[in-house]
Order: structure tokens, then C-alpha cells, then sequence
């Protein structure tokens, strides 16, 4: 049943086929059945859409969903949404489907890998200064750096690195503790406390979900926003200290 | 390790394709059918804001038509109504007018039959007077009425003042220097004499008398000239009678004509009526 053991940290290890230097491993499997079933959801909804008063319970469900996301983001970056909504809408939904899937026996949450969290990770890393440049040039969102002083330059550059470390390995720390726990549990107590930690995790999944979704949306709108930086960060820095609290109790309870 | 670099890429290249995928499948055709809902509701209100207005305005038009058309209609009425009142009037003077129409022409009919019968009633009792008078001379006084004519109109002409006589004389000799006798009987020839000689006493000498018998008359003997004329006749009498029967007539018709005025004005309606009653007449 188990698909990765106990002892094994990662779903990397699993390999199912490989050649060469390309393997395709457990976690690599997963993500594609996550990929997939939010691929054909949405087509399946979308292929009949309906732009009148009536429409399907999925549409509704999309919709709504499209909505809040939207919401969220313009809340947040104070901007336009529909330009953030693919990337964060898509960190979003993915680390969701991952993460709530583990209700189901034998799947391994792909957010349970540290290269799939690296990944993520590093997907935020490049698109903050993609979008920071795309919306005020190079030359500006270079001054962030220097600002207020040149001496600054230095936290800058570690802050942008530690906080995207901060991403990776809270995700994937949350997680794959969550499955391994669930697994021990199981080992331990048979019956009916197992599914609590499920409840739990679930819990645990969705909101470490949005956690990530919106912390990128942070970071890329202080990047966005060089005028307002100073203040972005402060802001940023709130939710994230909040989070590590709120990871910090988690740990506690267990 | 727990980091898998292969890995790492190709979660990476993973991520990118399902951004691309999720936005070419979910947010763009989402996000499109909420735009195109919402306009679509929002141009159903422009629409239907823009048929209220419409509708608004229509029912202003039926309104002021609705009006045009109730003051068009009193009008029409009051035109009609006058019109009927003018035709009512008119007809009334026709009517009025037929009536006095009516009432003319019976007038005349009684009129005519009045003469009819009046001159009827004159002969007739001429005759009858004529026949009474005769046999009650000849019965009572034994006389011969005829007698007691020439008589009356001998005496008559001897009565005669001098103005008269000397017209008689005047037209006399202006015309054939005779006189005519008429009488309605054969004058007995010593009745002729004593005429002749009371003429030619009192007129003049050199008469030349004729005698000439008329039926017209009905009683009576007349001296004609040329312009002048003496008689006795009964015709004198029954035209006092005449009279008197026409008066009494006249009066019974003015009485009979005012009761038919008044009939006729209430029976307006049937014009026909007073002619049936005059039939029965």
C-alpha cells in the first residue's frame, strides 16, 4: 500500500523508470495525475460555457473560484488581477489539488517533495523580478536593491534568497510531516485518531496552499510597487511571521 | 538528498506547462463568460431602460390620442345634436305647414260645398217658396198669384221717383227705344195691357214693349232697357233668405273650424285624421 516508506523522506526515491540521467520518479507520476485531473476539469468545464443567466454547478464552482482568486489578488496587489491571476491562480490551485488529495489512500502528495516545493520556490524567484521589471523597468526595480542605502544591498539579496528557502521548505515541511505522521498514527492508534490527523491535514493542506499562493503574491507585488516597497515588505513580513507562529503551534500539537 | 535536480526541472517545466494550459483552458474562457454575462446583463438593462422609455413615451401618445378622441367625439355629439335639434325644427315647420295646408284646403271644401248647397237651398226654396206663396194666395186671397205679381210690379214702376225715371228714359233713348218684359210665365194679355199702360203713363209714350219669358227665373217679372232694369221678384226675398241661411252657415263653420284647429294641433302625428272626419261630413 505504501508507495514510499516509512524511513523515506522524499517520494523522490521511488523510481519507477529511468534512463540514463532522466527518471521518472513518484513524484514526477503525481503531479502529472494532479496536472491532469485540473486539466480536464477544466476543459470538461469550459467546453460548454455558458454566458447567459443559466449555468452548470461546475461553471458556478470555477466561477466562484476565478472570483476569489481574483478577489484575493487585487486585494493584495491593490492592481488588476487578470495579470497575476495564471501564476498565482495555478500555484494556488496545484499545491490545493496536491495537498487534498491525500484523502485518498496510496496517492503521495507531490507537495511533499522538497524538489516539487524547490521548484515552486524558484518559479517565485525568477517570476518577482520578471514581473518587477515588466512593470517599471530594469533600472528601477534595480534601485530597490540600493535603497534607502547602497549598504543594504546585502539584505536585499539574502532577504530575496532566505525567504524564498522560507517557501520551499515550509510547504514541503508541513506536508510530507503531515503524511509521515498520518503513516505513524496509523502504526500506532488503528482507529478512529488517524482520521482526525487526516482532518487535519487537510486543514493543514489547504491553508499552507494559500499561505504560498499568497505569499508570492506579496513578493511580486513589493516588486511591482518600488514607490510603496518599504511598506510592502513590513506588510509582508506580517502574514509570513503569522504563519511561522501559526507552524510553530502545529508543531506544538503534535 | 533530498533535492532530486531532474526533478526539480522537470516540476518546474510541469508547473510552466500547467500555467499555460490552466490559462488557455480555465481563466481566459472563464473569465471571458463572466465579461460577456455581464455586459450581456448590462445591455439587457440598457434595453430594457431604453423599452420603459419607449413604452413610457407610447403610452403618452395613447394618452393624448384617448383625449384627442373624447374631445373629437363631445364635439360630434354637440353636432349632431344641434343638427338633430334644426332637423326636428325644420320638420316641425313642415309639418305645421301641411297642417295649414290642410286646414286650407278643407276650408275651401267646405267653402265650395257651402256655395253648393247655398245655392241648392236657393232654388229650392225659391220653388218651394214659389209654390207656397201661389197656393196660399190662390187658396187664401183667391187671387191668381201671377196677378198679384203684375200687380205689385205695376204698382212698382208707378212708384217710381223722377230720378229713376228719367234714367230709364236717358238709356231708353240711347239704345232702340224699347223695353224688355221678362218674366218667368206667360203674362195674360190684360196683365200686358196694364203693364203697357202704366209704362207709357209714367215713363214715356213712346215705348216699344217686348215680353220675353225666362226660366232662369224663379218668381218675378223684371223691366229691362239699356242699363236699367224695375222688378219684382222673388229673387229679392230669397236673397234676404240666402242671406240669413248663410250667415247662420258662416257662424256654424267658424264654430265647427275652431273645434277642428284645435283637433289638428293635437294630431299633429296623423295628418289624415281630419280628412276622414271630413268625409263623414
Amino acid at each position: 500500500m505504501d508507495v514510499v516508506g516509512l524511513k523515506e523522506i522524499s517520494s523522490d526515491v521511488v523510481v519507477i523508470w529511468r534512463w540514463g540521467f532522466i527518471s521518472l520518479n513518484a513524484t514526477i507520476l503525481y503531479t502529472w495525475i494532479v496536472m491532469a485531473l485540473l486539466i480536464l476539469l477544466s476543459w470538461l468545464v469550459t467546453r460548454r460555457l455558458s454566458s447567459g443567466p443559466r449555468l452548470s454547478r461546475w461553471q458556478n464552482l470555477l466561477e466562484v473560484l476565478v472570483v476569489g482568486m481574483r478577489n484575493q489578488i487585487r486585494e493584495v496587489s491593490q492592481q488588476e488581477p487578470d495579470r497575476y491571476l495564471p501564476f498565482i491562480g495555478t500555484l494556488f490551485l496545484f499545491i490545493v489539488i496536491s495537498n487534498l488529495l491525500t484523502i485518498i489512500p496510496g496517492y503521495v502528495p507531490p507537495t511533499g517533495s522538497l524538489s516539487t516545493t524547490a521548484a515552486l520556490a524558484i518559479c517565485v524567484f525568477v517570476a518577482v523580478p520578471v514581473f518587477g521589471i515588466a512593470d517599471q523597468g530594469l533600472g528601477a526595480y534595480l534601485k530597490r536593491y540600493i535603497k534607502p542605502t547602497v549598504f543594504m544591498l546585502p539584505f536585499h539579496v539574502m532577504g530575496e534568497l532566505s525567504r524564498t528557502l522560507a517557501l520551499a521548505v515550509r510547504l514541503f515541511g508541513n506536508m510530507m510531516s503531515g503524511s509521515k505522521i498520518a503513516a505513524i498514527l496509523l502504526a500506532i492508534v488503528p482507529l478512529f485518531f488517524p482520521i482526525l490527523m487526516s482532518v487535519l491535514g487537510l486543514l493543514t493542506g489547504l491553508i499552507q496552499a494559500y499561505i504560498f499562493a499568497i505569499l508570492a503574491m506579496v513578493y511580486i507585488a513589493s516588486a511591482t510597487r518600488a514607490h510603496e516597497g518599504e511598506e510592502r515588505v513590513t506588510k509582508a513580513e506580517g502574514p509570513e511571521d503569522a504563519e511561522q507562529s501559526e507552524k510553530r503551534e502545529e508543531k506544538g500539537d503534535r | 538528498m533530498l533535492i532530486d535536480w531532474f526533478t526539480v526541472a522537470a516540476q518546474i517545466v510541469n508547473f510552466l506547462v500547467l500555467v499555460a494550459l490552466l490559462k488557455r483552458f480555465l481563466y481566459g474562457r472563464i473569465i471571458t463568460a463572466m465579461d460577456q454575462r455581464e455586459e450581456r446583463i448590462a445591455s439587457r438593462l440598457r434595453e430594457a431602460e431604453k423599452k420603459k422609455e419607449e413604452a413610457e413615451r407610447e403610452a403618452e401618445t395613447y394618452r393624448r390620442t384617448n383625449r384627442e378622441l373624447d374631445e373629437k367625439r363631445e364635439e360630434m355629439l354637440f353636432q349632431v345634436k344641434e343638427e338633430v335639434e334644426l332637423k326636428r325644427k325644420e320638420l316641425m315647420k313642415r309639418a305645421h305647414g301641411e297642417v295649414d295646408q290642410i286646414q286650407a284646403r278643407w276650408h275651401e271644401a267646405i267653402q265650395r260645398e257651402k256655395d253648393a248647397f247655398l245655392q241648392d237651398l236657393r232654388q229650392r226654396t225659391g220653388k218651394q217658396v214659389y209654390t207656397i206663396a201661389r197656393r196660399a194666395l190662390t187658396d187664401l186671397a183667391n187671387a191668381h198669384l201671377e196677378q198679384r205679381m203684375v200687380e205689385a210690379f205695376v204698382e212698382r214702376i208707378a212708384k217710381l221717383d223722377e230720378k229713376k225715371k228719367k234714367a230709364i228714359l236717358a238709356s231708353m233713348q240711347r239704345g232702340d227705344h224699347g223695353v224688355v218684359i221678362n218674366s218667368a210665365f206667360e203674362i195674360p194679355t190684360n196683365a200686358q195691357e196694364k203693364i203697357a199702360k202704366v209704362v207709357r203713363n209714367h215713363i214715356g209714350d213712346a215705348i216699344d214693349i217686348r215680353y220675353q219669358i225666362s226660366p232662369d227665373m224663379i218668381l218675378g217679372i223684371e223691366l229691362k232697357t239699356h242699363g236699367h232694369k224695375i222688378a219684382w221678384s222673388i229673387d229679392d226675398y230669397l236673397d234676404s233668405l240666402e242671406e240669413s241661411v248663410s250667415q247662420a252657415l258662416s257662424g256654424e263653420m267658424e264654430d265647427s273650424s275652431i273645434g277642428r284647429g284645435a283637433d289638428e294641433k293635437v294630431q299633429l302625428k296623423h295628418p289624415r285624421k281630419p280628412k276622414q272626419k271630413r268625409g263623414k261630413r
